[in-house]
């Protein structure tokens, strides 16, 4: 075929064949450590910077869309695109940092700061050990998570996915908060935000407005997650634990019941009084319909938080009207976080040196196709082989340190890293975390 | 960064001056007669994305996302060298997705199809070549995604036009763009300038403002200049064609108000914006608009060239037609007595010269006069070798 006529057929070839010549190609500059966890969107691996740094990251690859054995291109998903559109305009120390984008053979990687823990993870092992989480380290998590927030939502994105696998805490305590594949920008929307997307936050977490119906929302939802998580941090078990009512075929959505009941037996009924509004709410004749509880939460604090400040943080974060809860920049300004013990920047600062969190847990790629080998020497294969077998010799070091506790047989938050969107991977505590996406 | 453009990846990445301008067209301008056959492409190209937007029912801001996505595109590309075609398609997929108003893959194939292959026109009967395989369009979108390095986040005119002017019940622009207004909106800080007041514009002043804006994409001034400073540009020239307006700031500059205007400006403005409910605030005087541009702290300067790069663009415009009768009769009956460019120039004519650049240029490659090392031609030759062997 000469030039000319391959032109005609396809102009584009050209362009292509430019830019595949120029691209470096992922594993040019990172080596891969080891599988980390997956999820609906994909997978994520733990890596190496090939560059002289030599700094750990986690890589997330999207997966890649397949037309019966062969991948295809079959469009990027809006997740995808907000993940990446928001991901490379923001910067903040309590945000999980984006380093690069690789679009490389119709898939995507988003190499990310790594983080060796989550909040997940942290409740995890202080259940398993039966512990409490230390206050001064419960404290400063809550702390950097709002300070985190804080950023996102004066940059006008709701994160509208907040919960303990989705934020993550480096080695060094720092709190870093992930995966934006759900969060949205406000400013000035074309089109009002339940449009988008008819389910938003895992059920656990979901703010009492998005269980009543409502076609509004506002960043009020992330401050209710915090909320949840907090108290999640002090009793190592999620605070309203409901059961997800399936969407019925013509994917309406249908009331959560058993959620709403988890949040008003700890919160009470709420009342017209305490939410204008809540009349008018679409599902306000189902709330109508559920057994009246009185408020309890203080009860609820008294063998879980032992501190006044901390009841009353909890308290306004899980306002009822979405008007009259904390805004993340109240939250901060909290009496709790100036009376001692005082948030710390290294959240684990108050450890002591053998208190320390396991490390994530990394394992060998079951699906190994998803990382391509670079077409090698076989210098190149052999160094690969070797690391793999450290990979896997590390990963049989870790799981005899964490079959030393009683109940640690899965990988645990190790599968949690940026989120399992789809709930799909086994967590440690055995329940699915359930979000259902729709549109 | 929603509110903070000068840390925003538009700001610090993709605000280019003109010389990345000249030397983005430095392959183009080779097969160019006459370097404003490449503004009238630039032209064309919006006005076929602004075409492809409508159809797909897409807001204003996301056709003007879509365009500084082709506009970005084509400061790393040729039009000689790529199919502008697809990549327009690919530019408002993208957009609709990144401004959250996403739409289905096979309709963009569709539309654009019917748009740029429909036969039954003979203005648009140049472009043969648009795939009709969803895959050819997400596999360009992947490759403009990689272009444009994942920065999907532009900053627009309309929101600086909005925050400056926008008063409750202007139908001008609630109905047209704002959508659903109180779905989680607060005005942010601006971010320039003083960030207080606003200015009343007549309803007219105001939609014609819009409309400047919207021309102001027709061009490259969207790469060449931050959004708010178009917008104020924008204000300003509308204040200056809009009857009404004009009347009343000569009515204010007649009657000795010009020369206080700086004192009474700023006395009108600290005024008003102590009382963050000004819409209540009953003026008795007109209000002073030379005052409130002088009041806003940017360089008028900047504000003067901006205003003779859009005269030019309306300039280049007024010579350019889609009245597809005029492509065949009066084009080419009109040819300047000084040269061989013709007066009004059509898509048809801009089609054929895009596919002679095209031509030349594949030939100039795969020819002797090749350059070595250019990765392409060595793959071409090694191709070649390929299937001789």
């Amino acid at each position: 075929m000469t030039h000319q006529q391959n032109t005609l057929n396809d102009p584009m070839k050209m362009y292509r064949d430019k830019r595949d010549m120029a691209r470096k190609r992922v594993t040019d500059k990172y080596a891969i450590q080891g599988f980390i966890s997956s999820g609906t969107y994909g997978r994520v691996y733990k890596a190496q910077s090939k560059e002289s740094d030599g700094r750990i990251h986690a890589i997330k690859k999207f997966k890649p869309d397949k037309e019966g054995d062969v991948v295809t291109y079959t469009g990027i998903s809006q997740s995808a695109i907000r993940e990446i559109a928001l991901n490379r305009e923001i910067s903040h120390e309590n945000v999980v940092a984006l380093k690069e984008v690789i679009l490389e053979d119709k898939s995507i990687y988003m190499v990310f700061e790594f983080a060796e823990h989550d909040f997940l993870q942290v409740i995890h092992h202080h259940s398993q050990s039966r512990t409490a989480v230390p206050m001064p380290v419960l404290k400063s998590l809550t702390y950097q998570l709002l300070n985190g927030l804080l950023y996102l939502h004066n940059a006008h994105i709701i994160h509208r996915d907040l919960k303990p696998a989705n934020i993550l805490i480096t080695a060094g305590g720092v709190v870093k908060i992930g995966d934006l594949g759900l969060a949205r920008l406000t400013y000035q929307p074309l089109q009002p935000l339940f449009m988008g997307d008819k389910v938003v936050v895992t059920i656990w977490y979901r703010a009492p407005e998005l269980l009543l119906g409502a076609k509004h929302y506002n960043k009020a939802v992330d401050v209710w997650a915090v909320g949840c998580v907090m108290a999640e941090l002090a009793s190592l078990r999620p605070i309203f634990k409901g059961e997800e009512a399936k969407l019925d075929a013509k994917k309406n959505v249908p009331f959560q019941k058993d959620q709403m009941l988890k949040i008003i037996e700890v919160l009470g009924t709420p009342e017209e009084r305490d939410w204008p509004g809540l009349k008018n709410l679409p599902e306000y004749s189902s709330l109508q319909r559920l057994d009246k509880y009185h408020d309890r939460l203080g009860e609820w604090c008294r063998t879980r938080l032992n501190s006044k400040e901390a009841f009353e943080l909890l308290r306004q974060l899980f306002a009822y009207d979405p008007d009259n809860r904390l805004t993340a920049k109240e939250a901060l300004q909290h009496k709790w976080f100036q009376e001692d013990p005082r948030p710390t920047l290294n959240a684990f600062a108050s450890l002591a040196p053998n208190q320390g969190y396991p490390q994530r847990r990394i394992t060998h790629d079951d699906a190994p196709s998803m990382i391509p080998l670079p077409a090698a020497s076989q210098a190149q294969t052999q160094t690969q082989a070797q690391q793999l077998a450290q990979v896997q010799a590390q990963a049989a070091h870790l799981s005899q340190q964490l079959s030393t506790h009683p109940h640690s047989g899965k990988a645990g938050s190790a599968a949690s890293f940026a989120s399992l969107s789809g709930g799909a991977a086994g967590v440690g505590s055995g329940h699915a975390r359930k979000k259902t996406r729709l549109g | 960064m929603a509110t903070d453009f000068w840390v925003s990846s538009h700001y610090l990445r993709w605000n280019v001056d003109s010389a990345v301008l000249r030397q983005a067209r430095a392959e183009d301008i080779q097969y160019v007669d006459h370097p404003e056959y490449l503004d009238f492409l630039a032209l064309f190209f919006a006005g076929l994305i602004a075409k492809l937007g409508k159809k797909l029912s897409l807001r204003q801001r996301v056709i003007a996302t879509a365009t500084v996505f082709f506009r970005r595109f084509y400061l790393k590309n040729s039009y000689c060298e790529t199919d502008p075609f697809i990549v327009i398609a690919a530019c408002c997929y993208v957009a609709a997705k990144a401004e959250e108003s996403p739409v289905h893959i096979k309709n963009v194939v569709s539309e654009a199809r019917s748009l740029f292959s429909s036969e039954a026109t003979t203005l648009y009967s140049g472009i043969k070549t648009f795939p009709s395989d969803n895959a050819k369009l997400a596999e360009m979108e992947f490759y403009l995604v990689g272009d444009l390095e994942c920065d999907l986040t532009v900053f627009h005119p309309y929101r600086t036009l909005m925050t400056l002017c926008w008063k409750e019940g202007s139908d001008v622009i609630s109905e047209a763009e704002a959508g659903e207004l109180g779905a989680g909106i607060d005005d942010g800080p601006r971010y320039w300038g003083t960030g207080e007041g606003k200015l009343e514009m007549h309803e007219g002043a105001l939609q014609m403002a819009w409309f400047i804006i919207n021309d102001t994409y027709r061009s490259e001034i969207c790469l060449l200049y931050p959004p708010h400073l178009i917008a104020i540009t924008a204000i300003y020239m509308a204040c200056a064609i809009h009857q009404e307006t004009r009347g009343d700031i000569e009515k204010q500059t007649q009657s000795g108000a010009y020369a206080f205007s700086g004192s009474q400006g700023s006395q009108g403005l600290t005024r008003r914006s102590s009382r963050p409910s000004s819409s209540s605030y009953k003026r008795q005087q007109p209000q002073d608009i030379v005052g409130f541009l002088a009041g806003l702290n940017v360089n008028m300067a900047l504000i003067a060239t901006i205003t003779q790069e859009i005269v030019s663009l309306y300039a280049l415009w007024d010579r350019y037609s889609e009245d597809a009768t005029t492509d065949s009769a009066r084009a080419s009956l009109k040819r300047s007595a000084s040269g061989s460019r013709p007066e009004i120039i059509t898509p048809g004519l801009l089609i054929q010269l895009l596919w002679r650049m095209r031509e030349a240029r594949s030939a100039d490659l795969s020819g002797a006069h090749s350059t070595p090392g250019r990765p392409v031609a060595v793959n071409k030759m090694l191709e070649r070798a390929q299937a001789a062997g």
